[in-house]
């Protein structure tokens, strides 16, 4: 029983420790309460806004995700106010005078708060109003920032920029629609002109886009009025020429940025434009008219909370933009569904939390073994597996390329083939093994992954030379399970010193360990070996040589030679068993390193991950881990268990 | 036969040289070779890394300990490796996974022999419309002379990697002969005008002051010069060549007007490339390329063809492999297309030795899981 306290201890001990180390002050995504609270507006379903196609970073997206990502990109948070992104997305586009007050802006440093004069906050986040007041004195910083090369900035010059650069996109929202909402520009008060423009007598305030349709009208009144002395202009007249000025000056001086909700005018172009654009540039077009009205449909039923005329015109926007896409177009908005359900379901969530309960379940084993525990441990696990695993095929589905692109997706789809060795492994040793190895890597990658989302899109676009789905489905993948194999092994290695601690004379179990050690590790080798050539071959096809000795390049041969050194070392029998556990548990710290750590050199052709951060997580797990080896066989020793 | 294997195991030379302590030994010092070299590119570039750990027999480190470059310690692996086929390697059914991948990496070792020693890269930069049948190098330079003017000029050039101060250059069929009074790999050069520089010499832009730079950590940023006197005159005005000018400078001999300019090294191609067009495709909306592709004529003893060179798809002919490596768009908005050349003997060396390994260790670790089940049965 002593020798189990230690063990669940110990265990205990390297899961949260990594997962502390990983994941400071962040907690795993829940899963969005829809309709939780009570609805401020009525309009709060918003499905099928949330459907809009948009073009952004080179992708046609759903506007759920791009909500998403711009409120994680503002605020670190994936909700505002407990309701979905789409819904915070709405209220600026619709009615940004409402969002003045939110407090949406994370700005991490203390010092910038302090430059723009503004009263620092506990949770770090301010509102429209509070850095308004600032923003000449913020666009300074930024011009300052912006001057000094990208590698020498610092945190804070860093996050000037990224503050920056969120205030510009929200005033860019904040006005994407400004075309629906009437304004004082546009109101008509005489009855006789309302009568000339056709508009109710009952309405007084319009809308760029109203006046703007009524421009034939307008024209036709106004044609003679050149030749009139501007003293003897009749009152309606007058409502003329101030109109179709403000017309004027309006689409001069309207934003350029916003959304690129409306798909090109002529088939041949690929890039999408805002609506201001195309107002300025297309009005004449029949159907970019509709799509703009549609717009302003939208946005009267928002504004007077009418749910079902809501839908109504979102649905119809949908509809009248998707007939004009084209064949590619239509191809990439089939997915968006895919997409929509994908941000929704929330599947890493959920196999994170079951990978947790494959875990406890095995320590409550080591107090209560009994067959049936390791029966459900296993069935917990392969469920956990599941969402993972249709994660990564809708992830697939949507960008019709393989699943690992960027660092990101590098973690989720480790993270997937170790649950899945653990999964193979427990099949043949039944003895807990692959669950315990499963979970731990399970929860350690996704927890990794989570707080590499906060990065924003993780379903990007592919610079020129990785665009190619024959390497990325080879090389990278070969490599990525490579990357897998040692790690099962490192963790396996950590078992295998924890089973010697708690239990030295039980050489049964010892062995069996060690076999599987020797196994996965092979694997390991195997796959690592295979990427890296690849890898090589890729190189040779698209850069000229096979080898360079990039950084990179280097970091994959460092995992081929090091777990070639243990097998080697074990055949010249200058290391036992233990030696092959602490062996194949460095191979860890080598892993880590060919997998970011050469990242954080910012040299070489692969340093396109991103990295701040990551350098002291690196070297504080690198030191840990050292440090948990050298007590490990020290108290071995002691037990007459040697290296 | 057999006997002589026996023998053979018995030798106690071969024994030592094919012991896997060696094979441990040699793989972790290339381990931390790897790993210094990738760190020491931080401080010192790619190039200058290369030189020192990669390419080299040995290294001293912090300039007074003597330790094994990678090219030593790969001769170790090799020599290690083939007499443990001699010797150790155990030529048994159940060990075909092992004997294969070994077979393997012995390719490897000769592959790395081969790309050592026979790749030549260089490269092309051509505007649309322009066309070539020689690459230039990114590094090496020489010294280019001909008589004459025309586009069938005969050429003639001089390496100058091993040059030194006080050799002589010969232009043979000139009958000009030198002595290399300066050489320096990387300088600065200036046209002096003001009052103290009473040297004078022959040099297409009126350059006369030379000044050395330190060697840059990109080799191909290194710009080199080099001052000549006459051997049969030395009173005459030595003659000033530097790797930034773009005109040769031209002497008149004899009535005969002699062009003489020091260029990055010239590799003659096995076909002339003309650039049609080059294409940059981007994401729609955003700056980020999608792909980059150079639209070129190729001709090969009059036969032309157009060939489409993009990213991941390059153009191979014989022992040559054109790569789209980079482009440049002028002030006038012109565009023009770097393609990387490459000539490699030993090409399809690395693709046999990687599916020989690969197949090995496949072969082994299923050989040995297959076997691991059984006796668990």
């Amino acid at each position: 029983m002593k020798y189990k306290n230690q063990f669940l201890l110990s265990i205990l001990f390297i899961v949260f420790g990594l997962l502390v180390i990983f994941v400071p002050n962040k907690k795993i995504a829940k899963p969005e309460a829809e309709h939780q609270t009570q609805p401020r507006s009525s309009i709060d379903h918003l499905q099928m806004f949330g459907r809009v196609a948009v073009l952004d970073e080179g992708r046609i997206k759903p506007l759920d995700t791009y909500a998403r990502n711009v409120l994680l990109q503002f605020s670190g948070k994936r909700t505002f106010e407990t309701k979905p992104a789409i819904n915070w997305l709405a209220k600026v586009l619709f009615t940004p005078w409402n969002t003045y007050e939110d407090k949406i802006f994370l700005i991490n440093s203390p010092e910038i708060p302090m430059a723009l004069n503004i009263k620092t906050d506990p949770h770090r986040r301010y509102s429209f109003s509070q850095i308004e007041q600032g923003l000449a004195k913020l666009r300074q910083l930024a011009v300052a920032a912006e001057a000094i090369e990208q590698k020498e900035r610092n945190i804070v010059e860093n996050e000037i920029l990224r503050v920056y650069h969120n205030l510009n996109l929200y005033l860019q929202l904040r006005s994407t629609f400004s075309f629906t909402i009437p304004h004082p520009d546009f109101t008509v008060q005489e009855t006789a002109a309302k009568t000339s423009l056709d508009f109710s007598e009952s309405k007084s305030d319009f809308s760029f886009l109203d006046i703007a349709l009524k421009a034939d009208l307008l024209n036709e009144e106004t044609q003679d009025l050149e030749k009139k002395k501007s003293d003897i202009w009749s009152a309606s007249e007058k409502e003329f020429m101030r109109l179709l000025r403000n017309l004027y000056q309006w689409s001069l001086n309207s934003s350029r940025g916003g959304l690129a909700l409306i798909p090109p005018v002529y088939p041949a172009d690929e890039a999408w434009n805002t609506p201001w654009e195309v107002a300025r540039q297309s009005f004449s077009n029949q159907d970019i008219r509709h799509e703009l009205g549609l717009i302003q449909n939208m946005a009267n039923a928002y504004l007077y909370e009418q749910q079902l005329e809501f839908n109504i015109a979102a649905k119809a926007f949908n509809l009248a933009t998707q007939t004009r896409l084209s064949k590619s177009q239509k191809k990439a908005t089939t997915k968006i569904p895919f997409e929509l359900f994908y941000n929704q379901s929330q599947l890493f969530f959920y196999a994170w939390i079951f990978y947790l309960l494959a875990f406890f379940l095995f320590l409550l084993s080591l107090i209560w073994p009994r067959p049936l525990m390791h029966t459900i441990g296993f069935c917990v696990l392969v469920i956990a597996f599941i969402p993972h695993l249709m994660a990564l095929i809708l992830r697939a589905i949507i960008m019709t390329r393989p699943p690992v692109t960027n660092l990101y997706e590098t973690f989720i789809f480790v993270g997937f083939i170790t649950v899945l060795l653990g999964i193979v492994t427990e099949l043949f040793h039944r003895k807990w093994l692959g669950i315990v190895v499963g979970s731990i890597c399970g929860l350690i990658f996704l927890s990794i992954a989570d707080k590499f989302s906060a990065e924003g899109d993780t379903l990007r676009m592919l610079v020129a030379v990785l665009n190619s789905n024959f390497w990325l489905g080879t090389h990278v993948v070969s490599i990525t399970i490579g990357y897998s194999g040692c790690c099962v092994a490192g963790i396996m290695g950590h078992v295998y010193i924890l089973q010697a601690l708690s239990k030295p004379k039980d050489t049964e179990l010892l062995n069996s360990t060690h076999r599987y050690i020797l196994g996965i590790l092979g694997f390991g080798l195997t796959m690592s070996f295979l990427g890296t050539m690849l890898g090589g071959i890729w190189a040779d096809q698209s850069w000229g040589r096979f080898w360079g000795w990039d950084p990179k390049e280097n970091g994959a041969l460092l995992i081929v030679l090091w777990t070639a050194i243990v097998f080697h070392a074990k055949v010249a029998r200058m290391i036992r068993p233990l030696g092959v556990a602490v062996g194949a548990s460095l191979g860890l710290v080598v892993v880590m390193w060919a997998w970011f750590g050469v990242n954080l050199l910012s040299i070489g052709l692969h340093s396109y991950g991103f990295t701040s951060g990551l350098a002291v997580n690196l070297f504080i797990y690198a030191v840990l881990e050292v440090l948990f080896l050298s007590v490990s066989v020290i108290l071995l020793r002691r037990k007459n268990i040697f290296l | 036969m057999q006997n002589q294997k026996k023998k053979l195991r018995t030798n106690k030379i071969l024994l030592f040289l094919s012991s896997v302590k060696i094979a441990v030994i040699g793989l972790f010092l290339l381990f931390i070779l790897t790993f210094w070299g990738t760190i020491a590119q931080v401080e010192n570039g790619l190039y200058a890394a290369q030189e020192r750990y990669f390419s080299s027999f040995y290294f001293l480190a912090m300039g007074f300990i003597p330790f094994p470059g990678a090219q030593a310690v790969l001769w170790m692996l090799f020599i290690n490796l083939l007499s443990a086929f001699f010797t150790r390697i155990i030529y048994a059914k159940e060990k075909i996974g092992l004997i294969i991948i070994h077979v393997g990496l012995l390719l490897f070792l000769i592959t790395a022999f081969v790309t050592l020693h026979s790749v030549k890269e260089s490269h092309l930069t051509l505007r649309e419309g322009q066309s070539a049948n020689v690459s230039s190098s990114y590094k090496d330079w020489e010294i280019a002379y001909w008589s004459g003017a025309g586009p069938n000029k005969s050429i003639t050039a001089i390496d100058i990697e091993n040059l030194k101060e006080g050799d002589n250059l010969n232009f043979g069929e000139l009958g000009l002969n030198f002595t290399v009074k300066a050489f320096h790999k990387n300088c600065q050069a200036f046209a002096a005008p003001f009052a103290g520089i009473t040297e004078k010499y022959f040099n297409a832009v009126g350059l006369n002051i030379l000044e050395p730079a330190q060697i840059n950590k990109e080799p191909e940023k290194n710009l080199p010069g080099i001052i000549l006197q006459f051997v049969d005159d030395p009173d005459n005005p030595r003659l000033l060549l530097f790797g930034g000018e773009r005109e040769p400078t031209q002497l008149s001999i004899n009535g005969k007007v002699i062009s003489i300019i020091l260029r990055h090294k010239r590799f003659p191609m096995p076909l002339t490339v003309k650039l049609l067009d080059f294409i940059m495709d981007k994401h729609p909306g955003t700056e980020v390329a999608r792909t980059y592709k150079s639209k070129v004529e190729i001709d090969h003893d009059g036969i032309r063809r157009e060939v489409t060179i993009s990213m991941n798809e390059p153009l191979r002919f014989k022992n040559f492999t054109f790569y789209q490596a980079s482009y440049q768009i002028d002030a006038l908005g012109r565009e023009s297309s770097t393609l990387a050349v490459v000539e490699n003997a030993g090409r399809l060396l690395p693709y046999i030795a990687t599916f020989v390994t690969v197949f090995g260790l496949a072969l082994h670790f299923l050989l040995a899981a297959f076997h691991f089940q059984r006796k668990r049965k």
